[in-house]
């Protein structure tokens, strides 16, 4: 954009924040000492009671007595999350200052310089305590620029009752998989196999990079596409059979992670692969599958281990901040242990902590984190590269054509690979 | 007469408020737009660089491109001819005398009335291949939006079902605006039901026909919600419009210099379809 226009659209968007927000006109750049500061913290809703977040903000407030936390909740779909970020830090806003980071967008928001570098603000000792994926998806050329806050993985639920009954263990490979879903499936009625998701989305991906990575395979190696490779193109090839050999039922096609929650949790499936939300949503009372459902890592192609996609959300710090020595206070509070430990258990968050999957009081509100922490230790970020939702977009695409059966492995992996170089290549 | 003349002389006074409204409002981002297709620029990276054609060489190699192409114009045919047919015939029953004709008219507007992204949700609903409505029906077990073939019809179906009561009410406007005198005149010469409508109805409507067809051609052209809410543009990529693709790569990828290259096709586009359909209306005119 031409420096002119670009300082007349901030002009107009400072003008219509002013006149929007009159409580923050306070925007001297540096309040004089004694004056409250506040500070404005968008993050996306929490499901939960909003009595536990607002007293965590209490307790920060009152251990900083000069500083207000105003809180501030952004729409639900990621997406658009994603997009008024993009258009608030392009045009320079400077009204929020602490955010809420999908891991997915960290890389992207280090490379345009909309938010601070937080190398400092997270001790080396300390980062033995965060799982190595969260930090990993946090780094960009070598600095950390947000603060793993929760973090998820994709892990597998299985119906312990029906394996049982039919003398199977919880399967290791994806092989066992299989065979444990067409054996239940043939002789249960109206139950399918293997539910996931596949609809074309960003889950499409999070689903399908944890069968490369469990074939040793991977998108990108150094930075370089990797896409041609004989572990990803075995592990696509299952993938593609999973529909017409009848492991997985045809409308995993357009299932989100909701549709395959319902069908599971209904107990209409044997094997779902989703996130670690569900486990707590099974477990309710009168939920049809309750207490029937075990939790393990997904299988893995022989001879190599499982992997699990990262997802979650980090804290970061706007560059242009108004108060960022009070924001970074409060990111050190809210990703601190006993604030993770709150959270976790008001909301069923999961920590990015790993001590805290150790405390016998938060294993005792939330048991399922015993049995997910080594699943988080061996999960792994999307690749972090600013150029994520680029290649996303091509993964997607690709993807979904194998999983619908109109593209042979080869053919996509190849296609996927000449696009995501001319990605990288116009970088 | 005199002082009407007057103002006769100077129209380019008076037509210029709403002339600098609409260069505001529609010539500026027009024109923004083309500069920003002459652009190197994503929303992650520096100031724009200009590229000269490069952004549209690229679209020329791009196979995602030519398939939201195909995919636009497919969609856009066949909906509309369906639109323009069902419509037709709606308005030409609606337009005959019976009892409650009046509560009929107001039931046919019902799906254009209701907002695009819910009606999208309605059938995204409808069309689930474990409990939907329409495999219920039908007595199969598709999964209509995850089946690379049938994704796309489903999508197509919706839009008819959205947009042929626009179509039956514009046309039933006209054929009511079609004097009684024409038709009881040719009654008495003797003319048959297909003689009227050949010979009155079908030329006195063409008329009205083409403004239905450039309004549903520009509409169906841009689909963007409707299919955005249905599928998202999967199952591979097979109800990836243009208008679908173009909102990804500006708004996911943040590419706003490819991207208004792609704004740019699709405003071409439906500028060329619409210069056709009015040149042809001319010529029914005169």
């Amino acid at each position: 954009m031409h420096p002119a226009k670009r300082k007349t659209l901030r002009r107009l968007g400072a003008a219509a924040a002013a006149a929007l927000l009159p409580a923050c006109r306070d925007s001297a750049p540096r309040a004089p000492r004694g004056a409250t500061r506040t500070l404005v913290f968008k993050h996306s809703k929490l499901f939960g009671n909003p009595r536990a977040l607002a007293a965590l903000i209490a307790e920060f407030e009152a251990r900083h007595p000069h500083v207000r936390v105003r809180t501030e909740a952004l729409p639900s779909a990621s997406d658009e999350q994603h997009l008024f970020y993009v258009i608030n830090l392009r045009a320079g806003a400077s009204d929020f200052d602490v955010l809420a980071l999908d891991v997915i967008w960290i890389a992207e928001f280090a490379q345009a310089g909309w938010i601070a570098d937080l190398t400092g603000l997270l001790p080396p000792a300390e980062h033995g305590d965060c799982f190595p994926a969260a930090l990993a998806a946090a780094r960009y050329r070598g600095r950390l620029y947000a603060i793993p806050w929760f973090v998820d993985a994709g892990l597998l639920y299985y119906r312990k009752d029906l394996l049982a009954a039919h003398g199977f263990a919880p399967p290791r490979t994806w092989d066992e998989l299989a065979r444990i879903a067409l054996h239940l499936r043939a002789r249960i009625p109206g139950v399918h196999g293997f539910v996931w998701q596949g609809k074309q989305y960003e889950g499409l991906v999070c689903n399908v990079l944890e069968y490369l990575w469990s074939a040793g395979g991977d998108v990108l190696r150094d930075g370089q596409a990797v896409l041609e490779s004989a572990e990803n193109r075995r592990a696509l090839a299952f993938v593609h059979a999973l529909v017409p050999r009848g492991i997985s039922p045809e409308l995993v096609t357009t299932a989100t992670e909701e549709t395959s929650r319902h069908i599971f949790g209904s107990g209409r499936a044997v094997f779902l692969r989703n996130w670690p939300y569900a486990a707590t949503l099974f477990e309710r009372p009168g939920a049809p599958v309750r207490g029937k459902v075990g939790i393990a890592a997904l299988p893995h192609f022989p001879d190599q281990a499982p992997a699990a996609t990262l997802g979650g959300w980090h804290l970061g710090i706007n560059r242009r901040a108004r108060h960022p020595e009070e924001a970074a206070a409060f990111v050190r509070f809210m990703t601190s242990p006993e604030a993770q430990r709150a959270l976790a258990r008001e909301y069923g968050l999961n920590p990015a902590r790993r001590p805290l999957y150790a405390d016998a009081e938060l294993l005792a509100a939330q048991p399922h984190l015993e049995a997910l922490r080594p699943i988080l230790d061996a999960a792994r970020p999307r690749p972090v590269t600013p150029r994520y939702a680029q290649l996303s977009q091509v993964l997607q695409g690709e993807f979904s054509a194998v999983v619908t059966g109109i593209r042979e492995p080869e053919a996509a992996l190849a296609a996927a690979q000449r696009e995501i170089e001319r990605i990288l290549g116009s970088a | 007469m005199k002082r009407v003349h007057r103002f006769g002389e100077r129209p380019a006074v008076f037509l210029a408020p709403a002339l600098a409204v609409l260069a505001l409002v529609t010539l500026f981002p027009i024109l923004y737009v083309l500069w920003l297709s002459l652009q190197r620029y994503s929303l992650i990276g520096g100031a724009p660089e200009y590229a000269a054609l490069d952004n549209y060489i690229r679209l020329l190699g791009d196979a995602r491109f030519w398939n939201a192409l195909g995919t636009t114009l497919y969609f856009t045919a066949v909906s509309v001819a369906l639109e323009v047919a069902l419509g037709l015939g709606i308005a030409l029953l609606l337009a005959q005398a019976f009892a409650g004709r009046g509560a009929m008219r107001a039931i046919v507007l019902l799906p254009w009335a209701i907002p695009t992204v819910v009606a999208a949700r309605m059938w995204e609903w409808m069309y689930n291949g474990d409990f939907g409505v329409i495999n219920y029906l039908l007595g199969t077990e598709i999964n209509w939006l995850g089946n690379p073939y049938w994704a796309i019809h489903a999508a197509i179906a919706m839009d008819v079902w959205k947009a042929t009561p626009f179509a039956a009410l514009l046309l039933l406007a006209g054929r009511l605006s079609i004097s009684q005198d024409l038709y009881q005149a040719a009654r008495l010469d003797g003319a048959g039901p297909w003689r009227l409508f050949r010979h009155i109805t079908w030329p006195l409507l063409r008329p009205l026909l083409f403004i239905v067809l450039i309004f549903r051609t520009i509409d169906a052209f841009r689909v963007f919600d409707a299919i955005y809410v249905l599928t998202g543009g999967g199952p591979a990529n097979t109800t990836e419009t243009l208008s679908i693709y173009a909102y990804k790569v500006l708004f996911q990828a943040l590419e706003f210099g490819y991207g208004s290259a792609l704004a740019i096709v699709v405003f071409v586009c439906i500028a060329a379809v619409t210069a056709v359909y009015v040149r042809l209306l001319q010529r029914t005119l005169s």
